[in-house]
């Protein structure tokens, strides 16, 4: 049962998604070169870039798989925004790795490692960043419009229609105003999101309260639902996957990295990066405390009532929300939720677009392109990068923990990258066979947990008896190993060369 | 609200949302300064000299 009421809430939902693709719309004029399409020509300011990255990092996927940790793993499930949030501070208050980054004046990461490691070196690390990025967003729409069917109420045959209108408006003002519409739609979706996520959980610890969420979580998790290492808890492999993965994503997850390079100037970036940094601690802390209400107040008859085939975990928030959000408020959530969806869907697919475009498709160029041209081509890309996205979140199906498969895909890239931009940044003797080395060994390790996890049943290989947490962990391992080893093998001669 | 014997998830998660309640706020009156800022000099980066 849902209190979405066709009138009140589809009137302020249809009223935010107006507002939304006006105001993207209206900034498309300024939009002449390929540098104003991807990085809005440099000209973002401090509380911009908050909101643009706060908007950006949090979609409904976020919501979904944050609320599935606090209903899987109780507190401890807000565990990996709480260490991105010191990995964003430090990194912020240091300059590590994004200072060196930003003054070097590039567009994505894989153009400063061309600089240091080679064409090749550039055009893989493309490669990596476009397929794990792509995977990994992947699935955004799917989870997405599972969220609005358990929320709004509609018929779940409708699931793929509302994905596909959700994508076209979100490809009408990304593709005419790129980044420079990215940035306002961004600010615009930061307040509505964030209005609506405070709204709700106000109404949700109105309705729970505090003592119920801790007791619910003591009784479904015991210790380790407050304390990682204690027992019940998901143990020491999640905390060293969850650490690596969040200090690589803050120092190279190509979302957060472009509002760096959108940034004004570093120092704007740097304080765009502290400022921000407590957010990503409540992008997982506030819907956990959903999902840990959603076991509270849901029954195993509740969860039973849910379509054959769902994953329960997954879908009782959504399912917890349509019983407890009012006529009224439930509008505000639903535009939230857009807010929060179209912001992510439209910054990613510019990101990954991005890379493409500048490091994949660049070597094959023969001569300097014409803005006009080069305008052309990112928006084809963008285009792309939309209907995949499309086809692939209708056919592949997606099993058990969401926020997993969201960190193996990522880390296809992000244990590599990582690593070479720390040693492209600090380390003398780093170089390409380091490099290429960090890469293939970096990307193997997560797309072999991933393939073999659909293919070994009956987990008869070594590594799907492993958990993927410890599976995750050991990319980040084998690619740090990678640099140091190659690094170390290619002949000096060479190096100088 | 009674921590209930775990101060450090009910201090994380007050503090969290009391900091996103305010930070939402200042940051609705600058950001759409800093808009307006940003469009401003793409406008004047765009007319010929």
């Amino acid at each position: 049962m849902t209190h979405f009421d066709a009138w009140i809430d589809g009137s302020i939902v249809g009223l935010y998604l107006l507002a939304t693709v006006i105001a993207g719309l209206m900034v498309r004029r300024h939009v002449g070169k390929v540098e104003h399409f991807l990085v809005a020509g440099r000209e973002m300011d401090v509380h911009l870039g908050i909101a643009s990255l706060a908007a950006t990092e949090f979609g409904i996927i976020t919501c979904m798989y944050t609320a599935q940790g606090g209903y899987t793993k109780g507190f401890v499930g807000a565990l990996p925004g709480i260490l991105q949030a010191v990995a964003m501070l430090v990194v912020g208050l240091t300059g590590f790795c994004i200072g060196p980054l930003r003054r070097s004046g590039v567009v994505t990461i894989p153009e400063l490692f061309e600089k240091r490691f080679g064409p090749r070196i550039r055009w893989l690390s493309g490669l990596v960043i476009v397929v794990g990025g792509l995977l990994n967003m992947g699935i955004f729409l799917r989870v997405g419009g599972q969220f609005l069917v358990a929320v709004v109420g509609f018929d779940a045959s409708w699931l793929e229609l509302v994905m596909s209108a959700l994508l076209v408006l979100v490809l009408v003002y990304t593709v005419l105003g790129g980044m420079l519409s990215v940035l306002v739609t961004d600010f615009l979706q930061f307040v509505v999101m964030s209005a609506g996520l405070l709204v709700v959980t106000f109404l949700i610890l109105d309705d729970v309260g505090w003592a119920r969420l801790v007791e619910t979580v003591e009784k479904r998790q015991g210790p380790g639902g407050f304390n990682p290492l204690a027992e019940g808890g998901p143990g020491w492999s999640f905390v060293l996957f969850q650490s690596c993965v969040q200090i690589a994503a803050t120092l190279t997850w190509q979302p957060v990295i472009a509002r760096l390079f959108a940034a004004k100037d570093e120092h704007v970036g740097r304080r765009i990066y502290t400022r921000t940094s407590v957010f990503f601690a409540a992008r997982f802390v506030i819907p956990g405390l959903w999902g840990i209400a959603a076991a509270a107040m849901l029954s195993d008859a509740d969860l039973a009532a849910l379509p054959a085939g769902t994953d329960g975990s997954l879908l009782a928030m959504p399912t917890y929300l349509a019983r407890v959000v009012p006529i009224g408020m439930v509008g505000l959530l639903v535009a939230a939720m857009l807010a929060a969806d179209m912001s992510t869907d439209s910054s990613y697919m510019l990101t990954w677009g991005g890379v493409i475009y500048n490091d994949l498709v660049a070597p094959f160029r023969k001569g300097p392109w014409s803005e006009k041209r080069g305008l052309f081509w990112n928006r084809t890309i963008v285009v792309l990068i939309g209907i995949f996205l499309l086809f692939f979140g209708l056919w592949y199906p997606l099993e058990g923990d969401v926020w997993t498969y969201c960190t193996l895909t990522g880390s296809i890239y992000l244990s590599s990258m990582s690593i070479l931009l720390v040693a492209c940044c600090y380390w003398k003797r780093a170089n390409s066979w380091g490099a290429a080395a960090a890469i293939v060994l970096g990307a193997g390790m997560p797309i072999v947990t991933l393939v073999l996890d659909k293919v070994d049943v009956e987990h008869a290989f070594f590594l799907t008896r492993l958990s993927p947490n410890w599976n995750g962990f050991l990319a980040y391992a084998l690619a740090a190993g990678g640099m140091i080893v190659g690094s170390l093998l290619k002949p000096s001669k060479a190096v100088s060369a | 609200m009674n921590p209930h014997g775990h101060a450090f998830w009910w201090l994380v998660a007050a503090f969290c949302i009391v900091w996103y309640s305010t930070v939402t706020i200042y940051v609705a009156i600058r950001g759409a300064r800093d808009i307006r800022v940003m469009l401003e000099r793409l406008a004047k980066s765009e007319r010929p000299d």
